[in-house]
């Protein structure tokens, strides 16, 4: 291929091309319409910035330093009362883990009780449903907050949040999973002259348990993610220590407890993953 | 098992002596199981207990606390009356106690501030996203120019979406004072962190061919990635930005309990100071909000997605 036979061809060849196949020559109009969606994001991100105030960065400067400050230089150490940071992490962890204990075992009923091919009401059913929808449709901090004010402050309100929140959640994957099950093993337990919670036992429970088990387990995972946040609105946990070292301006020991939390995330998400492939096999997942 | 068997035929024995290795061995495993599933029990048990007590989660706390869960709902019940229901304001620019008009007095409040919620997640959205997008390709493990800048991207990736997004609001209202910039900050940099993984992970499964041709042609790495994985990876990563739309959109509505915009710090302020019927007209709009985004965002990626044949 000679570069000659390129530079042949000159404008009269290409705008007679243009003219004999419009279709395949881009117009200004296409071009247009390429870029208008990215000018118009572009304009808004711009736009909606200067409505929040962006000018507000550049006058940060003196705080941030100070905050990046607190993460390099620790001061008084002696006095930062691991106890109760180390008391705090344990909390949290044990919120989530009766959190979500209590979930799984509510979920297992409820689950059987919206789904479609166990409870043969659809009255009831479409109660149960929206009812789950209301509990999944309000975030868990919220209820952490609602719980707090019905409870006091304390772990006790963090468990019932993740409970709750978790009842949303798991029973609706528990039900679809139920939905999802072999009709031929009830039907076998069936015919046998089982009664429904005997059919619930061995027709629908071993088919339906794997699943079970990996979804709480990863419900464990999450929970124990959120149970670190649940205490900044006062439900107990290493949240409420880290927002109390903010409130006092502690910012040295926030970073600490922080590192903490973040460490205590990455050891969960290992656990959890090697204890989902010792539960459910390599297989899955 | 098979190992047993084998060496048993092998050395010429009996089959008798293969069923007794056979059973020995299923005895064995039948044993070791039973450990392992003791073990599991007491390790959950002990767990269970070590919670309880550490979180005081003693049946007598249960049974104090539980009533006033109720009794708590029931406070935040709006006492509305069918006769007066639909009856607006008098001269005097009142409500009429009982009527709906009474129950939303701020309606138009809530509303501005419903409107700022989707705004910051908008916002969030689209940078958290672009973000990912240039993120994305580095800390691919088929596309990373080399290994110290997957590793770089990965990490970088990884601290974005490790730090829960509501710790980020506390620090960025510390820095920048309160308002929703440090919202959509906080959103926009656990949405990077959380799509730059996913898209990553999506760029893993693009073929490599388009980039075989490109690299033939003399294309640098940029244009590699434009024109070579791009193309392939658009649907993906739209689809899952409109997920991420749906979760930034619950994220901002609560993002204000720290003071970083949005109607989560009025929604703060209503739980935590009244025990009335404003909290239940808050969490009623803000469940409405968040089901109505949902929606309309399926509508969108459906449509999307039909059009693009995916």
């Amino acid at each position: 291929m000679k570069l000659a036979s390129i530079s042949a061809v000159d404008e009269e060849q290409i705008s007679d091309a243009r003219a004999a196949h419009p279709g395949a020559f881009r117009t200004p109009w296409d071009e247009v319409k390429k870029w208008a969606p990215w000018v118009i994001a572009i304009a808004y991100v711009i736009g909606s910035l200067i409505y929040f105030d962006i000018a507000r960065l550049l006058e940060a400067s003196e705080r941030v330093l100070r905050l990046l400050r607190a993460m390099v230089v620790w001061e008084d150490m002696a006095t930062w009362q691991y106890a109760n940071i180390y008391t705090g992490i344990a909390q949290t962890l044990a919120m989530a883990f009766l959190g979500t204990l209590m979930g799984t075992i509510g979920s297992l009923f409820v689950g059987f009780l919206a789904a479609k091919n166990v409870n043969p009401s659809g009255f009831l059913r479409q109660i149960v449903r929206r009812f789950l929808d209301i509990l999944r449709g309000i975030d868990q901090l919220v209820w952490g907050l609602v719980f707090v004010r019905a409870v006091g402050l304390g772990p006790l309100a963090g468990v019932l949040a993740i409970f709750i929140s978790d009842l949303g959640t798991l029973s609706k994957l528990y039900s679809e999973a139920i939905e999802n099950i072999d009709r031929k093993q009830v039907e076998g337990v069936r015919a046998t002259g089982a009664g429904p919670l005997a059919v619930i036992r061995y027709g629908y429970l071993p088919q339906v348990l794997p699943v079970f088990i990996s979804q709480s387990l990863y419900f464990w995972e999450s929970n124990t993610r959120s149970a670190t946040i649940l205490g900044i609105v006062g439900a107990g946990g290493i949240g409420m220590i880290l927002i109390e070292r903010f409130r006092a301006q502690l910012y040295d020991q926030v970073f600490f407890v922080v590192l903490n939390v973040l460490a205590l995330i990455f050891i969960i998400d290992w656990l959890s993953k090697r204890i989902r492939l010792r539960a459910i096999g390599e297989k899955s997942h | 098992m098979t190992d047993a068997t084998i060496t048993a035929g092998g050395a010429g024995a009996a089959p008798r002596d293969a069923v007794s290795t056979y059973e020995r061995h299923r005895a064995e495993l039948r044993a070791s199981k039973r450990v392992w599933n003791i073990l599991f029990l007491s390790a959950f048990l002990i767990c269970l207990a070590l919670s309880i007590y550490i979180s005081r989660f003693y049946p007598d706390r249960l049974a104090e606390g539980v009533p006033r869960i109720f009794e708590y709902f029931a406070t935040i019940l709006p006492d509305l009356q069918w006769d007066v229901l639909f009856d607006g304001r008098d001269e005097n620019g009142r409500a009429v106690p009982g009527s709906l008009t009474f129950w939303y007095t701020d309606f138009w409040d809530y509303l501005q501030l419903l409107w700022e919620t989707i705004l910051m997640a908008v916002t969030a959205t689209i940078i958290g996203t672009a973000v990912a997008f240039v993120m994305s390709f580095p800390a691919a493990n088929n596309l990373a120019p080399n290994s110290w800048v997957y590793w770089l991207s990965r990490r970088f990736l990884e601290i974005c979406r490790g730090i829960p997004e509501i710790l980020l609001a506390l620090v960025f209202v510390f820095a920048i004072g309160i308002g929703p910039l440090a919202g959509v900050l906080a959103i926009a940099i656990h949405t990077a962190g959380a799509l730059g993984k996913l898209f990553a992970e999506v760029n893993e499964n693009a073929s490599g061919r388009p980039v075989d041709g490109i690299t033939a042609v003399g294309g640098t790495w940029p244009e590699k990635m434009l024109y070579g994985v791009v193309p392939q990876v658009m649907p993906n990563f739209f689809s899952y930005a409109m997920l991420r739309f749906e979760i930034n959109v619950r994220a901002s509505s609560i993002i204000g309990f720290v003071g970083a915009g949005g109607i989560g710090a009025e929604l703060n302020r209503v739980i935590s100071f009244y025990s009335d019927d404003r909290v239940l007209a808050v969490l009623i709009l803000v469940v409405l909000m968040v089901t109505i985004i949902d929606l309309i965002s399926e509508d969108i990626r459906h449509r999307f997605i039909g059009k693009e044949n995916f």
